[in-house]
């Protein structure tokens, strides 16, 4: 075995550059650098996604309570090697000589914040500090704050009883959902301060934190030991909040890992291919080999020895392709993603060299134990043909093997399944197809000369061969129409979503008598009619289940809400359970986010106790809804009724769009100046940005797996060249014109393609229709343009290629060709 | 102590065919003395190159026994049968066989390099180098005439100095110009490296120049 083994190592590059190794090859090259680069970016996307997440907290793991929290959690965090930070947010007048305005005050250790930055300037711009908290007696402020007192840097303010000195501007922090509402500016002090203010007085508003980071092992040891903690501290996980960053980038992650499956399937049936005809070409070799005093070991060493070459070089190659790729992928996603992100993880690399391993292993080893038990009397025989019944064995064993991998690859078995039962169902229908066509034409009658008959009576004859041929043209079609209609109906969903009409401001605290005056300065001065939802400030108080007691409903201790009442079910919302109030219902009741609702373990049915506007009232759940929040319209995870909300008091919100919105909203700032305006342009600018990147990223590794469907097409039209091209020059030889060949060629390509394309573009529908509806979360309506063209190209590549792969036969001498075969 | 190098007893080879059971040989005794170079002839068909094949083991009869260098190779397993073809067997064949994407000095090489010769190179140039194609060496297979190929085949199966060289048609694929010559080198090189020739042709003329010649008609000997 040694000796097959050196010898392999000696003869690697002359195989691959020989043509005979060289599709394996390039299969194995391409599977790696796409499923590399997804894995280079995913492993990135994912830690991106964390950092988000974690900037979204300010930790990777928060305490939060409207009580104070024991100490002994800081010292458990201590112990199992976490950082922490402690906080206190609540609100209260910040005061000057002339002026005061409600702030939302944060009270922080000098560890604030363990993720995340937190950048504080000077008047003139410059950075004076990055993290911690401020000396005690001294301010950070938000600009607004600033502008609103009109103070300068270095004056006085107060809080309370505490006298402070302006000493930054607060230009960006993180853990911005954690200040009261995102309504009110917010200042940070030192937590030292607190009790000199004197402002927390017994029933006043505080929420508490301590906030946690370290490494994934110590977080999670850490949160298990939080077991049996008080109810009324909830635990907030950074990695939570990473699973709920968005449903695009998920799909695009979704489409990430689609498109890479598919590609590992296409290089798997581009490598099964060229390893037969690989296989088929070392026949002489090897029977030669065997003939000269070769063993089997012998044969065995020299396979194993190639294949591991290739695996290891093209492996190698496709790392080196893949890391670049991904390099490329992150600019364009420059939108979604940190500047600073960790360095890949290892697992993309090992991923590549396993599935480079897996890829030629289980299509070659078959084809390894037929070369090594090769008899040397083939030599004398002239047979070098590898029957079919041997490759089905191995295509079952492929298929099986491939499925083993992949499921251990992706984890998801739903998927998997799906795609599995698409192969099988595929598979035999083509085989069916492909059955028939030959029991068709073998009944017709042919008679020679005609060229687009003799390529039909050519299918006939090559019969299993052209079966497979039309199972392989068919499964790499299919693949390839799935990914390029899911490609595009994701990018449009994308681009739909933030359409033009998207609202780019939002106005709060409008009085009822200020909606007739609003509305008629829009109609005026923008032609635009505002639609006004009202607002209610309340909070949840307490829930229970009529029938039932001592129900654990989670996290809803001190939860602020803002409420609405409303007779329709808003636009960008869907009722998934329950039903919405009739008109006239007299009924209190409440329609809640389902996301929240389960959160908080609750049930259609239940009683609800909020209070609002210095009333205390009792509402019956009655419906769960969908909210599209990117649709930038007023969204509540809490709608009452009419009958419950219609008396409370409230005030009014909208969202708009305008054109020229700068002059616009400073003339109505000026005109309504106790009205406050959000300025959404450069959240839905970012929004635009993300989902354009994401869209590209898409567009690179679709053109990935479409660069891996030619060759696994261009493999199986190469398949059989050595054949054709025999056949050819017999043709020649015995008297048919070249016309005459290359039309029977030419009909054969034109007839696998049609039958091949034809399936593919019928199973295509099928196969969309389950990965949009069970996997993206999308509505399926099949893309008449993509299928359309899809066949085209699908008729259109098989003929062309089929047609090159025998040209160079077709004007060759015959004798020529005839002797080197 | 026998001088034979090859002795074939009672060989039967039977097939399946479309038609039933095949009888290609039937019943074959002969023997083959060391240094004597012997041929085997008769029409297509009547099972010259199925007894070559079993005597040089690279076939098993149904039933009989091949004594092939003092080894009963009809009762060893493939592996064992490829070691004695391996050190001490050469083989010509009808259709060259040499390997299209290697050089001629490659497909020399090649037996040398199955057995782990440290000297491959040089001892398959020096084989090239006695069929008169050194200048050749460089070239691939397929850049070489019929008779070219053909002598770099015989390079290739004396460059391990076999004891016994079984050749299958070797001019079978000739015209009568490159058959005389590849003749002669044969020959010639038989008297060379001291091996023993079975031949298996049709081509009278060139069984008789063996000392000895059997007649094959219809799977039996005359």
């Amino acid at each position: 075995m040694i000796r097959g083994i050196l010898y392999g190592l000696k003869k690697f590059w002359s195989e691959v550059f020989s043509g005979d190794l060289l599709i394996l090859f390039l299969s194995i090259v391409l599977a790696v650098t796409s499923i590399s680069s997804v894995g280079f970016l995913g492993d990135r996307l994912k830690s991106s996604m964390q950092m988000q997440a974690s900037s979204i907290l300010g930790a990777d793991l928060v305490l939060r309570s409207a009580s104070k929290i024991d100490s002994k959690y800081l010292d458990l965090a201590a112990a199992n090697d976490l950082d922490s930070a402690e906080m206190s947010t609540f609100l209260s007048m910040v005061i000057t000589e002339d002026d005061n305005l409600l702030t939302s005050i944060k009270a922080v250790t000098a560890s604030y914040p363990l993720r995340g930055e937190l950048k504080i300037v000077n008047s003139q711009g410059t950075k004076i500090k990055h993290f911690g908290s401020p000396e005690p007696g001294n301010i950070w402020i938000e600009r607004k704050v600033l502008e609103t007192l009109e103070l300068m840097e270095l004056d006085k303010v107060s809080i309370g009883n505490k006298n402070f000195i302006v000493e930054g501007i607060i230009e960006d922090y993180p853990d911005r959902n954690s200040s009261f509402v995102g309504f009110y500016p917010i200042a940070i002090v030192n937590i030292n301060d607190v009790d000199a203010m004197g402002v927390i007085q017994t029933g006043s508003r505080v929420v508490y934190r301590n906030l946690f980071s370290g490494t994934q092992d110590n977080l999670e040891r850490f949160e298990k030991s939080l077991e049996g903690m008080p109810a009324n501290i909830r635990v907030q996980n950074a990695l939570d909040i990473g699973d709920n960053l968005g449903e695009d980038i998920a799909n695009s992650t979704t489409f990430f890992n689609l498109a890479s499956l598919f590609t590992i399937i296409i290089s798997v049936i581009a490598s099964m291919m060229a390893v037969r005809r690989y296989a088929s070409r070392n026949l002489l070799h090897t029977s030669l080999m065997k003939v000269f005093g070769a063993s089997k070991l012998f044969i065995l060493g020299h396979q194993i020895m190639q294949l591991t070459l290739v695996a290891i070089f093209a492996s190698s190659l496709g790392l080196i392709f893949g890391y670049g790729l991904q390099h490329l992928l992150l600019s364009t996603l420059q939108g979604i993603i940190n500047a600073d992100l960790p360095p890949p993880s290892s697992r993309p690399v090992i991923l590549g060299f396993i599935t480079a391993a897996f890829v030629i292993f289980a299509t070659a080893s078959p084809y390894i134990k037929i070369l090594s038990e090769t008899e040397p009397i083939r030599i004398l025989r002239n047979d070098f043909n590898i029957k079919l019944s041997s490759n089905l064995m191995i295509y079952l064993v492929a298929f099986f093997t491939m499925f083993g991998f992949l499921g251990a690859l992706f984890q998801d078995i739903k998927l998997i399944i799906y795609i599995v039962i698409s192969l099988i169902l595929v598979t035999f229908s083509l085989y069916l197809i492909g059955r028939l066509l030959i029991y068709g034409l073998s009944s017709m009658k042919f008679s020679y000369g005609t060229g687009w008959k003799l390529g039909l009576k050519n299918i006939v004859q090559r019969g299993n061969d052209s079966i497979l041929q039309v199972i392989i043209f068919g499964l790499s079609l299919l693949f390839l129409v799935v990914l390029a209609e899911t490609r595009t109906d994701l990018v449009d969903s994308w681009t739909e979503t933030l359409d033009e009409d998207t609202p780019n401001y939002f106005l709060f605290n409008i009085q009822q008598y200020n909606l007739d005056p609003i509305s008629n300065y829009f109609k005026d001065q923008g032609n635009v009619v505002p639609d006004f939802t009202p607002l209610i400030r309340g909070r949840l108080l307490s829930a229970a289940r009529p029938g039932s007691e001592d129900i654990n409903f989670d996290n809803l201790m001190e939860r602020e809400a803002n409420l609405t009442w409303q007779n329709q079910l808003p636009l960008s919302n869907s009722l998934v359970e329950g039903e919405w109030w009739t008109n006239g219902n007299e009924v209190a009741e409440v329609s809640i986010d389902r996301e929240i609702a389960e959160s908080m373990n609750l049930m259609i049915g239940d009683e609800l106790i909020f209070s609002a506007g210095g009333k205390t009232f009792s509402v019956t759940v009655s419906s769960f809804r969908e909210i599209e929040w990117q649709s930038f319209s007023p969204n509540f995870f809490f709608i009452l009724s009419p009958a419950a909300g219609r008396e409370l008091p409230n005030s009014y919100i909208t969202s708009i769009k305008l054109e020229n919105s700068q002059k616009f909203m400073n003339n109505f700032t000026n005109r309504f100046p106790t009205i406050t305006s959000v300025n959404l342009e450069a959240i839905i600018e970012q929004g635009k940005s993300s989902l354009a990147s994401a869209s590209l990223a898409v567009q690179y590794i679709f053109f990935l797996t479409f660069i891996a469907g030619i060759l696994a097409l261009i493999a199986s039209v190469y398949s059989n060249r050595d054949q054709r091209t025999k056949e050819t020059a017999i043709m020649h030889a015995i008297g048919a014109s070249r016309a005459l060949i290359f039309k029977s060629a030419a009909s054969e390509f034109l007839i696998l393609g049609l039958l091949s394309a034809t399936t593919a573009i019928i199973f295509s529908i099928a196969l969309s229709s389950v990965i949009f509806i069970q996997f993206l979360d999308l509505i399926y309506s099949p893309n008449l343009l993509i299928l359309g063209l899809s066949y085209l190209f699908g008729i259109g590549f098989i003929f062309i290629a089929g047609v090159i792969s025998i040209r160079k036969s077709i004007y060759a001498s015959p004798m020529i060709t005839l002797r080197d075969s | 102590m026998s001088n034979l190098i090859l002795e074939v007893k009672n060989i039967t080879k039977e097939v399946n065919s479309p038609e039933g059971l095949l009888t290609i040989v039937k019943d074959i005794n002969l023997s083959v003395e060391q240094g004597k170079p012997v041929s085997l002839v008769g029409p297509s068909g009547s099972g010259k190159t199925t007894l070559l094949a079993i005597m040089a083991g690279l076939d098993l009869p149904t039933t009989g026994t091949v004594r092939l260098l003092g080894s009963q190779i009809t009762s060893l397993d493939e592996d064992k049968r490829a070691q004695i073809r391996g050190k001490d067997v050469g083989f010509v064949f009808q259709s060259f066989h040499l390997m299209p994407r290697l050089t001629a000095l490659d497909n020399v090489m090649l037996p040398l390099e199955i057995s782990g010769d440290p000297q491959s190179t040089d001892k398959a140039y020096e084989a090239l180098k006695q069929v008169g194609l050194s200048k050749r060496a460089k070239h691939f297979a397929t850049q070489l005439s019929g008779g070219e190929k053909q002598r770099v085949a015989i390079a290739r199966s004396i460059v391990n100095k076999p004891k016994i060289l079984f050749a299958d048609e070797p001019t079978g694929n000739l015209d009568k110009k490159s058959s005389s010559s590849i003749t002669d080198l044969i020959f010639s090189l038989n008297e060379l490296i001291q091996t023993t020739l079975v031949l298996v042709t049709h081509d009278l003329s060139l069984a008789e120049k063996c000392d000895e010649v059997y007649e094959l008609s219809e799977g039996q000997l005359l």
